[in-house]
């Protein structure tokens, strides 16, 4: 091809901007598990369309995790399996954030900030001014000290709180001191509860199968229906063998 | 119910009020109500699902094979967001022959589906404002795709006489200053109809005449009927550089939960969606391109077979609409017949609830494709021959009683 023509009507200014992401490369060995799980769906024959928010086992696991690990309680109706955690991330900041919003972030905002830029929205790290805060994105990097003033204001300003699980705080961390931890998660509060999105992904051990999720909130229907209207359901093979990893 | 048969794009507000309320809340929005009636017709026993364009065909064999070879020799790392180098070839290989686009792998990238495609290049391409000109009916997943990215569509109409081809100067009577591209669908998901090659022509005269982008989404192209062929209008002189080309292997191959689908476009606006790529979704799973360079590599005789069996299904079920008394638009490709249901009287987001009611066949209707078209239905024929025939059985009565009461 020649000198595009195209340029005489230029590419969508959002895409002016956008940070590089960097691309994962690397290829932890595959439990055995996920290798029997993926083969016996290839045997089965599920290599067509999932159910629109994924595979009912996938979300039952998601759904138990929750509820072991942080005594947080959800329905399997309010999981939807995507295509990574970066899947689940961008719809929520697109579905909740959109044009013009803040995310306030109490840490890392690596993960987030092609989200934010494709969307519009900007991040701060600093309350300060709460107009125009729509979400909190938090991880178990975070340390509680700083977290918890931030989720009461997101109580008080009603806005969403993103808690992403995929990223994980190093394994020397104190949870009482450092960070958030392994049990700490904002929904344990109910009174914010409905406000929060668990985010994760199955990337630590199979990053090149596409496979995350996100649970809860009173968006949680709105939040699948956007992900519907991106890539519809995610890959089949993947989900069941994440499945296998799950068992 | 509507019993003014001239009356078939009645307000949903006045749909039959024993239609159920998660169906009559999304009757304006064709995705939400077709996904509406898919999740009722889950709660009949029984039901002969005629909806979802999901091919009901077993994936080849030796794509599966292919994908359990790279499974067990771990070859599943994540790749490049466009797509390893092996696919990018293999599509830019596909292109170059079968379609007659100038490309090589620079020019493409796989998408975690067609769908995806849509998604990324609308986010792409448009600014708020834009105006993208969608034929009409549409399938209207492209509706979110377009209006994510601030864009307005603007239909342009084709018909039932015209075997919903479209028209160069339709086309060309919509554009404004705001106009940025043109989506064309060929084969047409729902009419079946097709963008001929001589209305190609008379498209991409129009489209440089006036600097559009063309969006061609072909993702049917391997099912096409009787004389009719498939033509590529990015493969037309002066329209390499402004044509954006889609595809995807879910339907051809029967893999739709493998997400995977491809684009061709020029480099810059290839390396700008791998950009946008990068941070909605990331790369396609790496298993999904082992199967995509199988499939593109591989035989293609179960395509071959696959055409067999679709085309022999559209006759089938083109002789069981024509018995019923019902028209159809001529279904020159994909597996679709656009049915003109304006006989029976009653606006088709209520003769697709009557149908699943007292039926047990899910069919959607024209509304699913558009607010204009309540008084035509898409029936796919992704079942058996065994299963049309039993729809078909069961069809009969409901339409013979609601026509009756006219």
């Amino acid at each position: 091809m020649t000198t595009p023509q195209t340029l005489t009507r230029p590419l969508a200014a959002r895409i002016a901007n956008l940070p590089d992401v960097m691309e994962r490369t690397d290829s932890p060995p595959i439990p055995e598990g996920v290798i029997d799980a993926a083969i016996q769906a290839l045997k089965d024959g599920k290599t067509h369309y999932t159910d629109r928010p994924g595979i009912l086992g996938l979300r039952k696991w998601v759904t138990d995790m929750l509820q072991k690990q942080f005594n947080v309680t959800l329905k399997p109706d309010a999981v939807t399996i995507t295509c990574g955690a970066t899947e689940a991330r961008f719809v929520i900041i697109k579905r909740l954030v959109k044009t013009e919003g803040v995310i306030l972030c109490a840490g890392d905002s690596r993960v987030i900030e092609g989200a934010a830029s494709l969307v519009g929205a900007t991040i701060t790290h600093e309350v300060g001014d709460t107009a125009g805060i729509k979400l909190l994105y938090a991880t178990p990097k975070d340390s509680l000290e700083t977290l918890t003033p931030l989720l009461e204001q997101a109580k008080v300003n009603g806005w969403w709180v993103v808690w992403d699980v995929s990223q994980k705080p190093p394994p020397q961390s104190s949870p009482a001191s450092e960070g958030g931890g392994d049990t700490f998660h904002p929904a344990q509060d109910e009174t914010i509860a409905s406000k929060v999105i668990s985010v994760g992904s199955f990337s630590d051990v199979m990053p090149g199968w596409r496979v995350g999720w996100m649970a809860g909130s009173e968006m949680a229907d709105k939040l699948r229906a956007y992900k519907q209207s991106m890539t519809i359901c995610s890959t089949s093979i993947s989900q069941w063998a994440g499945m296998g990893l799950t068992e | 119910m509507t019993k003014n048969p001239n009356d078939l794009t009645t307000e949903t507000q006045s749909l039959n009020p024993n239609i159920p309320e998660s169906v009559r809340a999304v009757a304006a929005d064709g995705t939400q109500l077709r996904y509406a009636l898919m999740e009722l017709s889950a709660t009949y026993k029984d039901a002969i699902a005629l909806g979802r364009g999901d091919p009901d065909l077993a994936t080849p064999e030796h794509i599966l094979s292919a994908v359990e070879e790279a499974i067990i020799q771990q070859k599943t790392a994540p790749t490049a967001v466009a797509g390893m180098p092996e696919i990018r070839e293999a599509v830019a290989e596909k292109f170059r022959r079968e379609n007659g686009l100038p490309v090589n792998a620079e020019n493409v990238m796989v998408t975690t589906g067609g769908q995806e495609a849509l998604y990324l290049l609308m986010q792409t391409l448009l600014d708020p404002g834009d105006e993208v000109l969608v034929p009409d009916p549409r399938y209207t997943s492209y509706d979110e795709a377009i209006e994510s990215a601030g864009g307005k569509m603007v239909m342009i109409p084709t018909d039932h006489a015209d075997a919903f081809n479209l028209r160069p100067e339709a086309v060309e009577a919509a554009i404004t200053p705001k106009t940025k591209a043109l989506l064309i669908v060929t084969p047409s998901n729902p009419t079946g109809g097709i963008v001929t090659e001589e209305r190609l022509r008379g498209i991409a005269e129009v489209a440089i005449k006036h600097n559009l982008i063309v969006i061609s989404d072909e993702i049917y192209e391997k099912f096409v009927y009787d004389n009719w062929r498939h033509f590529s209008i990015g493969s037309l002189p002066g329209m390499e550089d402004r044509t954006i080309t889609l595809n995807g292997f879910s339907k051809t191959y029967a893999m739709t939960g493998f997400r995977i689908g491809f684009v061709a476009a020029p480099k810059n606006f290839i390396d700008a969606m791998s950009k946008v790529k990068a941070i909605t979704t990331g790369p396609v799973a790496t298993i999904s391109q082992w199967a995509g360079v199988a499939a593109l590599t591989g035989s293609q005789a179960p395509i071959e077979e696959f055409h067999r069996i679709y085309a022999e299904r559209r006759q089938f079920m083109m002789d069981g609409l024509t018995a019923m008394g019902l028209t159809y638009s001529e279904p020159r490709g994909a597996f679709f017949l656009w049915t003109d249901c304006s006989s029976i009287g009653v606006h088709s987001t209520e003769l697709s609830y009557l149908l699943l009611k007292e039926a047990q066949v899910l069919i959607f209707p024209g509304t699913g494709f558009g607010e204009n078209w309540g008084g035509y239905l898409r029936i796919s024929i992704l079942q058996t021959t065994d299963l049309l025939r039993e729809a078909l059985n069961r069809m009969r009565p409901v339409v013979e009683k609601y026509r009756a009461m006219r």
